[in-house]
């Protein structure tokens, strides 16, 4: 376990010196969730019916989503581990004497969380003194906010879990592009990274609910800003846990699978 | 020309070498692509119009704007990428030959894989036009085809301004997203729907207005005058800034490569 945790540990670390990309991130991150903001305003001053959200609960949906973009999108793929199993430095890590799974697991969990870090707190800020409508609201409650905790924790969990899943598959099919980027931008698109999951269209919403992806960021977002009601947040939490579960299991044993026949490439 | 056209085939020829992978590359980028045009589709399920513009016309601004970026990536990847070439040190390379710098870059890179992009926005166009009940006369298929002209030649614009910038830092500056990705991103819908100061930076700062604002106006109709349709020239005066800049920070250059 300790072995894991310092690799998580180095990660997290090494994250850190990247502050000039950190700052470009914020700027860009801003100016987009800026631009959201106001097609989302411009959406609402013209009117609509049944609207799933008010204007304020989607702005500070909105500005969850871009400062905790880097904890929760799946485009950005941990480019490392593509590498490794493309140019066969897979190898050097097979010969280490640890599960290759939870390896991998911590490094993409630490390498996270140090983007994150570096991100969040500037855009909050920021975010929180812009004047209103733009500006980034609180929690609807206090107990809202340990839910929001709670389900983001398990949601990053879960979103790790998938990141390690997609170079797992990618030792079957030998390259990222194709299957994996196809499955990477249905995945993000399901989660609500570029539209909030209420405004999808119906269907959608249906399919959504038996997927993974939902429960990264979609839920604790809306736990946050209160579109969820309390019980609604305590049940999509334990689905988000099983989840968790499922998804770990699934990305662990499949590995187990592809390493008994898995090719090194490379020389 | 002669040579930017074998250049190009050249590119073709080598990305089609790895032919699966070409074809997987070119399925993902129509989703990719998807993501995009899926924010419209279900906001307008909920939504009747934007500021006065229904779904069609937001997505016909859409595709323009889509056309003028992809249609760079394809074919100016070499300034798109241009950071790359400083930071290899290739760009020395580039300076020996007795041929125009600027063409050379051009020459230097190409991704095919985008023309799917470049597909899509077209289907995108067509239905849009077909669905819009637009007075066509002589020059409002003119102020069409400026549109489209239009938008390529701001995001050329904008790459070249970013290249030139690589001059001075030696990298590529993250930063530089904010004016192509997310110029294009604003400019996928009516820049009116903009608060003011944005409408006013992105006029007179980065005309992006002239490219899909004031002549969609006249388009569609909103505007009678004829000086909104033919705005997208003035974008061309746009690029002599872009151009001396590049050429004013090649005088700054100095060499990283070894």
């Amino acid at each position: 376990m300790k072995a894991y945790f310092t690799y998580f540990k180095l990660k997290f670390i090494s994250g850190l010196q990247y502050r000039s990309a950190a700052w470009a991130g914020i700027a860009t991150q801003f100016f987009f969730g800026f631009v959201y903001v106001m097609i989302y305003i411009a959406f609402y001053d013209s009117g609509g019916e049944n609207l799933p959200m008010n204007i304020h609960q989607v702005i500070t949906y909105l500005w969850l989503n871009q400062s905790l973009l880097a904890l929760v999108n799946q485009f950005s793929k941990d480019q490392e581990l593509f590498k490794m199993v493309k140019d066969g430095t897979i190898s050097y890590e097979l010969a280490r004497p640890k599960n290759l799974y939870f390896m991998w697991y911590f490094k993409v969990l630490g390498q996270r969380l140090s983007n994150v870090v570096l991100r969040f707190f500037p855009l909050i800020l920021v975010t929180s003194l812009l004047p209103k409508p733009y500006t980034f609201g609180g929690p609807s409650s206090l107990f809202n906010f340990l839910l929001f905790l709670i389900s983001l924790t398990i949601g990053t969990l879960l979103v790790t879990a998938l990141t390690v899943l997609y170079p797992i598959i990618t030792l079957t099919t030998m390259s990222e592009k194709g299957i994996v980027n196809i499955m990477i931008s249905i995945a993000d698109i399901l989660s609500g990274l570029v539209v909030p999951i209420p405004f999808f269209p119906l269907f959608l919403q249906k399919i959504s609910k038996f997927l993974p992806f939902q429960y990264i960021s979609d839920l604790p977002f809306r736990i946050y800003v209160g579109n969820v009601d309390i019980l609604f947040g305590i049940h999509g939490i334990f689905i988000q846990t099983i989840w968790f579960i499922i998804i770990v299991f699934f990305g662990f044993s499949l590995m187990k699978k592809n390493l008994k026949r898995v090719v090194v490439q490379g020389g | 020309m002669k040579i930017y056209v074998k250049a190009l085939g050249m590119h073709l020829k080598s990305e089609l070498e790895y032919r699966v992978n070409f074809i997987l590359s070119f399925l993902s980028q129509i989703l990719v692509f998807f993501t995009y045009y899926f924010v419209i589709l279900s906001l307008f399920t909920k939504f009747s119009h934007i500021k006065g513009f229904s779904l069609w016309e937001v997505l016909l601004c859409f595709s323009i704007i889509q056309f003028g970026f992809s249609f760079n990536e394809v074919f100016a990847r070499g300034v798109d990428k241009f950071d790359e070439l400083i930071i290899r040190g290739d760009f020395d390379l580039l300076l020996i030959r007795p041929r125009n710098i600027l063409l050379q870059v051009l020459c230097s890179d190409s991704d095919f894989v985008k023309v799917s992009r470049i597909i899509q926005a077209i289907i995108v166009l067509i239905l849009s036009i077909i669905h819009l009940d637009i007075q066509w006369n002589i020059l409002k298929v003119f102020t069409l085809f400026l549109m489209l002209v239009s938008s390529c030649v701001i995001f050329f614009g904008i790459f070249l301004m970013a290249a030139s910038y690589c001059f001075y830092t030696i990298q590529g500056l993250e930063v530089r997203n904010v004016f192509t990705d997310g110029g294009k991103q604003m400019a996928q819908y009516p820049i009116g729907v903009f608060q003011k100061g944005f409408v006013l930076f992105f006029t007179f700062i980065i005309p992006y207005a002239f490219v899909n604002y004031y002549p969609l106006l006249y388009l569609l109709g909103k505007k009678e005058q004829y000086y909104y349709g033919l705005s997208p020239l003035l974008v061309f005066l746009y690029l002599i800034p872009c151009i001396m800049m590049f050429y004013q920070g090649m005088k700054r250059y100095t060499s990283v490569g070894s």
